[in-house]
């Protein structure tokens, strides 16, 4: 116990030695520093999961700081050296060149400490901190990074929605703490429904927020895409799961006795998130708002694992309620390394080519064989494909809101049926996108000369890369490894309620031995490639109808989502723009511009901004600047208070 | 037993292509014409078979893989899938779900392969299949769903082995799932009103279109993963949604009526009914979610049982 906490101090230190090494200039080593640190956290969040101890302090509901790891603040400590270091070894190569990269670096680090202090924080003043630290850093960090316009205007959206949200936090955290209930459960119990509705639905709203859920979500496709790539990588790969283990703290450990319409509540906003995340996924052109649209679809397939726990536990199936959490808890390590190795990708990517535009990619596979193939892996686990990690999380939901079905009442059973549906068809839906993606990106031609030219990263950036891709397949392939201590840090939980396997074995399914169903995969592909033997034809080029094959006739990305965008077009909404230029009766050329506005951002977040901008503007005639106008208000005032105070109605 | 529908298992994959056959001669007498041979796929793989494969210039190692892949994972899909409730220990288990993934990646090695090659047809017939599978697969695990719901499992052995005897017909739920299954199988097998598999005309074809580049051997796995595909599903819907009793034997029996009955319903709707606009399908597909929802809300609420 002591040694483990020490090594998680020296940790934390070590961190910020690397920081203030990347101030100094010496940035390079500062991240190699930074990695070093990361490592040593990780190892203890590990010790802490496995061991199943407490370390340091216990939560407590007063204001003197208290720093402390338990066996969930250890998985997500994990989960972000995971993702963290192969981040910090991808930014080593990749930052130097950056605009402010000595102050992006060492802000890198804070962000990091920011991270691993939430996880810590053992009392309410230094979660708050720690939490608001986490929402600024990596805004400062960005508006070091890029100083346009669009880019600030972003960063205040970000700022100003996570705030506004963000203190659903505040009052849940402040109502536990004054019931004295943080890490006491039994104390809100005894506090009655109103204060635990209040404190779910804070938390729902405030952590929510900070998650992406919809419709909170506005902020997320704004700011992910314009930070440096490692930085990207972390907000998308971690700091919206840092949001999520708020919420479990709040929601599943803090609460006493959960309420069913939180459970309901959970599947309906998990449902419109994953949904809707992927639908504006895929009529995005530009790749790293794409992948941050993913990221609402992907907290929300994660809610949707988070609702069927709590609706199991309502049921009293506390085996199932176990295993679904640790589908969910699952998705959270499984999405935040496909995900950061995607926004990596995509800044390899962009430094290669020069554009993140997906019509402009194209055939980089073969041209960056380390960073596509990578890419390549990290799309397929997205899509949720055998035998990959994304797919066996993906079961595991899918599985749990299979068995929600099963138990009455009524309208949990059918909307475990529907969020079931709803999450089948998220899949195709991320399958849909990520072939497009894959198609545009890394097959096919070149589109620009610039592809064509384009080569592999340096070391630095593949190895980060590939060891992210790894861990997609590792964990693909004994996801049973990690499921029964996951399904330990359960509510209500008593140890692990499955077996180590290396596959899912779970009684009620048919199992999913996912080590021999990718041996079988790729043994049967082996023997039906070499049964099938040489080619003895020349190659031929596509046919194209006779015609000869050009660029322009090159499919993208809009063509293939516009099945799917006439089906829906209804609840999309596109807005285009034609212009044909004739003279002379001759069409001289026609330029087209299309795109899908966010269906909220019309409907929902621009009339309330409007609503907003009309209300300040009526108020602003109350400030005329002249002191007798002022007179008179206070004068109002005091004859008001006068009135007030003689009719008695203070009492 | 379990040797034995082991042994039923592999031969599914040499009776397969016998299916497609079949549907396409029955549709033929239905209109009057003398039609091909049931066995014509066979001819057909067996042409292919002595052709050698091309590679389009400019494509790379998706598509020189894809065709294997879609072969295997329809080899493993076979393994899964239990004949009349009872299956061979390939080691891969049961699971309904994990056969809705292979035949998800299979979808995604053939759409990648199309924008491998870059041709506007393949991509546009790719495009197409994943827009419906988006509302089919849907469809697909709320009908799983139905059928594992007497079972309390998604194994499909013991689905099947819930399915069996006449007490599951006495409630509506299992009507309801029946009725969409049959939407499922004309969709996973491109079958009309939803794809025509008759048609060669690049603008229409959806199922056909990613086929296009490919020739030789790469196009016999291709062909082959669709009759496996006619396999898998008809099979499932004969075993979970058809009435069967009795031992093993009795069962196989059933099963094999089932799958011939199934043909035939299959000719006969492609002979009475047109190809829907493409656009329609979903809606078609919404109503098969709409019917399983019913059904299992009836389920739940006990109506019936």
């Amino acid at each position: 116990m002591g040694l483990l906490g020490a090594g998680a101090l020296a940790g934390a230190t070590t961190l910020g030695l690397g920081g203030l090494l990347s101030a100094c200039g010496r940035l390079r080593a500062g991240l190699v520093v930074q990695c070093a640190g990361m490592t040593l956290l990780g190892v203890a969040g590990v010790a802490v999961l496995t061991g199943g101890e407490v370390l340091g302090a216990a939560f407590r509901s007063t204001i003197a700081p208290a720093l402390g790891l338990d066996p969930l603040s250890g998985f997500f400590l994990a989960v972000l050296a995971l993702t963290a270091v192969p981040t910090l070894v991808f930014a080593r190569d990749y930052l130097p060149s950056s605009p402010g990269a000595r102050a992006v670096g060492a802000l890198t680090a804070a962000f990091l400490l920011a991270l691993v202090g939430v996880l810590a924080a053992r009392d309410l003043t230094s979660f708050l901190a720690f939490w608001e630290l986490m929402t600024l850093v990596p805004a400062a960090a960005i508006l070091v990074a890029r100083r346009d316009r669009a880019v600030r205007s972003a960063i205040y959206a970000y700022l100003a929605i996570t705030h506004l949200g963000g203190a659903g936090v505040w009052i849940a955290l402040l109502t536990l703490a004054h019931h004295g209930a943080i890490g006491n459960p039994a104390a809100l119990a005894t506090a009655g429904t109103g204060a635990q509705t209040l404190v779910a639905l804070g938390a729902l709203v405030g952590f929510g927020t900070k998650a992406g859920f919809i419709p909170l979500h506005a902020w997320l496709p704004r700011a992910h895409p314009v930070a440096p790539a490692h930085l990207s990588a972390l907000m998308s790969g971690m700091m919206i799961k840092i949001a999520l283990y708020g919420l479990i703290r709040v929601e599943f450990q803090w609460l006493g006795a959960t309420p069913r319409w939180l459970g309901l509540a959970l599947l309906a906003v998990g449902l419109v998130s994953s949904l809707g995340g992927v639908l504006w996924a895929l009529v995005q052109h530009d790749l790293k708002r794409l992948l941050a649209y993913h990221s609402i679809e992907n907290v929300g397939i994660i809610a949707l694992g988070l609702g069927a726990s709590l609706l199991f536990a309502d049921a009293g199936q506390p085996t199932w309620a176990a295993i679904a959490f640790a589908a969910a808890l699952l998705h959270v390590a499984n999405h935040a390394i496909f995900k950061a190795l995607l926004f990596l990708g995509a800044g390899a990517l962009e430094r290669a080519v020069g554009s993140l535009e997906l019509d402009h990619l194209g055939g980089l596979l073969r041209r960056m064989p380390w960073a596509g193939g990578a890419f390549l892996i990290g799309s397929m686990a997205i899509a949720g494909l055998p035998p990959l990690n994304g797919f066996a999380s993906e079961w595991l939901i899918l599985q749990s809101l299979l068995h929600v079905a099963f138990y009455r009442p009524l309208g949990v059973a059918l909307a475990g049926a529907v969020a079931l549906a709803g999450l089948a068809a998220t899949a195709a839906l991320a399958l849909l996108c990520f072939a497009k993606v894959v198609g545009l990106v890394l097959l096919g031609s070149p589109r620009r000369a610039e592809c064509a030219a384009a080569v592999d990263p340096p070391l630095g950036m593949r190895a980060g890369m590939v060891a992210l891709a790894v861990l997609c397949v590792v964990l693909g392939l004994v996801p049973g490894l990690v499921v029964p201590t996951l399904t330990g840090l359960a509510p209500g939980a008593h140890g692990a309620v499955l077996a180590l396997h290396a596959g899912l074995s779970i009684p009620g399914t048919g199992s999913f031995p996912a080590l021999a169903l990718a041996l079988a995969l790729t043994t049967l592909t082996a023997v039906l490639v070499r049964v099938r033997g040489r080619r003895r034809a020349a190659p031929t080029p596509t046919w194209v109808c006779g015609q000869p094959v050009v660029a322009a006739l090159d499919w993208t990305s809009a063509a293939f989502v516009k099945p799917l965008r006439l089906v829906l077009e209804t609840l999309l909404r596109p807005r285009r723009a034609v212009e044909v230029e004739r003279s002379g009766g001759m069409v001289q050329s026609i330029t087209y511009a299309g795109h899908v506005p966010s269906l909220l951002d019309t409907s929902m977040y621009e009339p309330t901004i409007r609503a907003g901008l009309r209300a300040a503007s009526v108020a602003r005639r109350l400030q005329s600047g002249s002191v007798r106008t002022y007179a008179a208000y206070l004068l109002g005032l005091v004859i008001g208070l006068l009135v007030i105070v003689h009719t008695g109605v203070l009492g | 037993m379990n040797a034995l529908s082991a042994i039923v298992q592999i031969a599914g994959g040499a009776l397969a292509p016998l299916l497609p056959g079949s549907i396409q001669t029955l549709k033929a007498r239905l209109q009057g014409r003398r039609g091909p041979s049931a066995l014509q796929p066979y001819r057909t793989l067996w042409r292919l078979w002595r052709k050698s494969a091309i590679d389009p210039e400019g494509t790379g190692v998706v598509y020189w893989l894809a065709p294997p892949l879609v072969a295997a994972c329809l080899l493993a899909a076979l393994a899964i899938v239990p004949v009349a409730g009872h299956a061979g220990s390939f080691g891969l288990g049961h699971d309904a779900l994990v056969l809705v993934g292979l035949l998800a990646l299979a979808r995604f090695a053939l759409a990648a392969a199309a924008w491998d090659t870059g041709n506007g047809f393949a991509l546009m017939a790719a495009a197409r299949d994943l827009m419906i599978s988006v509302f089919g697969e849907a469809l697909l695990i709320l009908v799983l769903l139905i059928a594992a719901l007497s079972a309390h499992s998604s194994d499909l052995r013991a689905m099947s082995t819930a399915a069996a005897g006449s007490h599951i017909w006495s409630g509506p739920a299992h009507w309801c799932g029946a009725l969409a299954f049959v939407l499922v199988i004309l969709l996973e097998t491109g079958r009309q009103p939803i794809d025509n598999p008759d048609t060669h005309l690049e603008l229409t074809m959806i199922h056909e279109g990613p086929l296009l580049e490919y020739g030789g051997r790469d196009l016999a796995f291709l062909h082959w993963a669709a009759a496996a595909r006619h396999w898998v599903m008809l099979v499932l819907g004969a075993q979970l949604f058809l009435p069967h009793w009795g031992g093993f034997a009795a069962s196989l029996g059933l099963l094999v009526a089932g799958v011939a009955g199934l043909c035939g319903v299959l000719a006969l709707i492609e002979t009475a009914q047109a190809k829907l606009r493409i656009l329609r399908v979903p809606a078609l597909l919404g109503i098969g979610c709409a019917i399983t929802l019913a059904g299992v809300g009836m389920w739940v609420a006990g109506v019936g049982a």
